[in-house]
């Protein structure tokens, strides 16, 4: 225990001594949060309050136009603009003005298109009646029209964004034609049907089922949505952790290279009872940079008009997968500078080989948008696990038996980068 | 009684196609100040290392103060053997006595008595004064000090030092060989290697000389000296036995 408690007083000295090393683990990380979750705000926000100014041209002045910018304006998402410097826009002003990515949107309603529709529904009322022999047939165009609603991108627009945008258009189409139909029909029936059927039944009938969105969770909800600091803070927080490994290997080189680590070996006792004090040193410090990181995203990012971070309601989990990812981090660190003969290595492959670890396992963006055979081989990082967990315990309202096997994962990989390392140590004495 | 007896030692490190260490043979008595001198690359360092327990020899025997160097004696003979490297291993942002603190705790001292054995070391080697100054604001002599301490913290009856006086000015160098000389007269053996022949000559009781892994001569170095009509010191001999061509 002696020894124990020396070692992780000597790491603390130590680390007191290096102000590079407290400010790269401690002040670096909370820059780097604050800085990703400012420059993913936008990205992240996309898909749910910001507004686009959207450019719509009117040709058809008819049903289908109104609706089409009253149910875009009232969806919250856009600004509907139909007219610059009070003159009415054009297509082609619009098409010209979505081109050069002033505006990133814009819709094109055709001249008769409402006629078009309404022609439509006439035309399958009148087949509905003649089947029930009801005599009497309403106006139809002889040679339907081949009409679209045109809608511009800006070229840069994402895929995603322009895909959300196609299938709102496309409901208010579907909307406008199913309401005019169903207004046909209901204007036949009463003209033949003496006793009165009831104005509004059909359209109750159609909104009879409706949608709603309800928590996936059990108990306590959590009104939490990914937003960029959800994501980023506890993302970025597990790759500043994962950071440890420079100055552990760089240490564990410096104590070979200089001969203390064979002083070490050469006082009677195990060199497991140091090596424990110098894991249970690192894992300490990881976990209070979590922790700081955690603090940063309540503390300081409503400050920068941000969301606050939401960290749910079970804090012993975190706390065991926090512990969880200080232990693969600082197992990865001895790892490092165990196979590494100089610190010049070890730094540029540890930080190297996080950055990789980290890009694949959804640190920078979520797992869920990468390519499927990326996301498989995203979860066999230890990086992956480690948000999944957080994810799982934040976002999902998840307790610890929810995230135990992430935990134990993350444990047993800690584990075998411990077996390699002491196997490459024994092979070096041999 | 016999101190070191390292017997018929072979080692070839893996990778490697020539040993490093062919059939060496050599023991040095208990009590003595015993040099191990060799040219770069005659297989100095691995002799340590094996003597210490931190390499295995693949064939061959090693009897410190009569036990076997192997798994079974191994945490005896550790504390029976203090190392001095020729590296400072010291923790350069930590202060001396905050170095000699953690590794007398990893020897199990602590409290008083620890404090009082490190203070009375400092005062030996004229580092009390700057006890708390931290190692990297030490001078190279100070540094080589208090590494010698560091190795003396648990009384070893067995001093190895490699090298203990490179780069160090003439004040300190006399006064670690002094040093060495005192604890040698209270009992303890000390095995020392050097390039520097004047002082080994000096210091030594009893040397011996390998080259390319195997042992090329043992004895007292002023007898050696004596047996060899054409030198006339420890040098001379050195040569004369590993020859003047470069070694890388």
């Amino acid at each position: 225990m002696l020894r124990l408690l020396a070692t992780i007083r000597k790491e603390w000295q130590l680390l007191l001594r290096d102000k590079t090393g407290i400010i790269l683990l401690f002040v670096m990380p909370v820059v780097l949060i604050t800085v990703m979750a400012l420059i993913q705000d936008a990205p992240f926000k996309d898909y749910q309050d910001i507004k686009f100014d959207l450019l719509t041209v009117d040709n058809d002045h008819g049903k289908l136009g109104a609706f089409v910018k009253e149910g875009l304006a009232k969806s919250g998402q856009f600004n509907i603009i139909d007219s610059i410097d009070g003159k009415p826009l054009t297509e082609d002003e619009a098409r010209k003005l979505v081109n050069v990515g002033k505006y990133k949107i814009s819709i094109i309603v055709p001249k008769g298109s409402t006629a078009e529709i309404v022609s439509n529904a006439n035309r399958i009322v009148n087949d509905i009646t003649k089947r029930m022999g009801i005599p009497g047939s309403l106006p139809v165009k002889l040679r339907p029209d081949s009409l679209h609603v045109t809608i511009y991108f800006d070229p840069a627009a994402k895929k995603a964004f322009k895909s959300a945008i196609h299938q709102a258009v496309d409901n208010f189409l579907t909307q406008v034609e199913t309401d005019m139909l169903i207004d046909r029909i209901q204007r036949q029936l009463n003209s033949k049907d003496s006793s009165h059927v009831a104005s509004d039944t059909l359209s109750i009938r159609l909104q009879a089922v409706g949608l709603k969105e309800q928590s996936t969770g059990t108990g306590k909800q959590l009104d939490v949505i990914s937003n960029s600091v959800q994501h980023n803070v506890p993302a970025w927080s597990i790759f500043a952790m994962f950071f440890i490994v420079i100055p552990i290997a760089g240490n564990m080189i410096r104590e070979r290279e200089d001969g203390s680590l064979l002083r070490m070996k050469l006082i009677p006792g195990s060199y497991l009872n140091i090596l424990a004090g110098k894991m249970l040193f690192f894992v300490g410090i990881c976990v209070v940079q979590f922790y700081l990181m955690m603090l940063v995203g309540i503390y300081l990012m409503p400050l920068l008009d941000l969301p606050k971070l939401v960290m749910g309601f079970h804090q012993g989990a975190t706390l065991v997968v926090a512990i969880g990812i200080g232990l693969a981090a600082t197992s990865y660190g001895i790892l490092i500078g165990t196979i590494f003969k100089t610190p010049n290595q070890a730094l540029n492959f540890g930080a190297i080989s996080i950055v990789i670890l980290s890009a694949i396992g959804g640190i920078w963006i979520p797992l869920e948008v990468m390519p499927e055979k990326m996301q498989v081989i995203g979860h066999l990082s230890p990086l992956s696990w480690g948000l999944d967990a957080i994810n799982d315990i934040y976002l999902r309202n998840g307790d610890i038996g929810f995230v135990w096997m992430k935990v134990v994962r993350l444990v047993l990989v800690s584990i075998a980068m411990l077996t390699i390392a002491g196997y490459i140590e024994k092979r070096r004495m041999a | 009684m016999s101190g070191i007896v390292v017997n018929d030692l072979n080692k070839t490190y893996k990778g490697n196609l020539e040993p490093t260490l062919k059939g060496l043979s050599f023991q040095f008595r208990e009590g003595s100040i015993a040099g191990l001198l060799g040219p770069n690359g005659a297989g100095k360092t691995t002799t340590i290392s094996i003597l210490c327990g931190i390499v295995r020899a693949d064939s061959g025997e090693v009897t410190i103060f009569g036990k076997h160097q192997d798994a079974a004696n191994r945490e005896t003979i550790k504390q029976l053997i203090g190392i001095v490297p020729q590296q400072i291993a010291l923790y350069p942002q930590l202060s001396a006595f905050e170095n000699l603190t953690y590794f007398g705790n990893l020897y199990g001292f602590k409290g008083k008595a620890l404090t009082e054995k490190i203070m009375h070391y400092l005062e030996i080697f004229g580092l009390a004064q700057n006890a708390h100054k931290e190692i990297y604001k030490y001078s190279g002599g100070m540094k080589r000090r208090a590494n010698i301490i560091a190795a003396i913290l648990h009384e070893p009856r067995l001093l190895i030092l490699d090298e203990p006086t490179a780069g160090v000015d003439v004040q300190s160098r006399s006064m670690i060989l002094q040093f060495l000389r005192d604890y040698n007269q209270q009992g303890a053996s000390i095995l020392y290697t050097s390039h520097l022949l004047e002082e080994a000559q000096s210091i030594c009781n009893e040397i011996a000389i390998m080259d390319a892994g195997q042992l090329i001569v043992q004895g007292n170095p002023n007898d050696l000296i004596l047996q060899h009509s054409q030198c006339n010191n420890l040098e001379e001999v050195f040569l004369y036995y590993t020859g003047e061509a470069l070694r890388d």
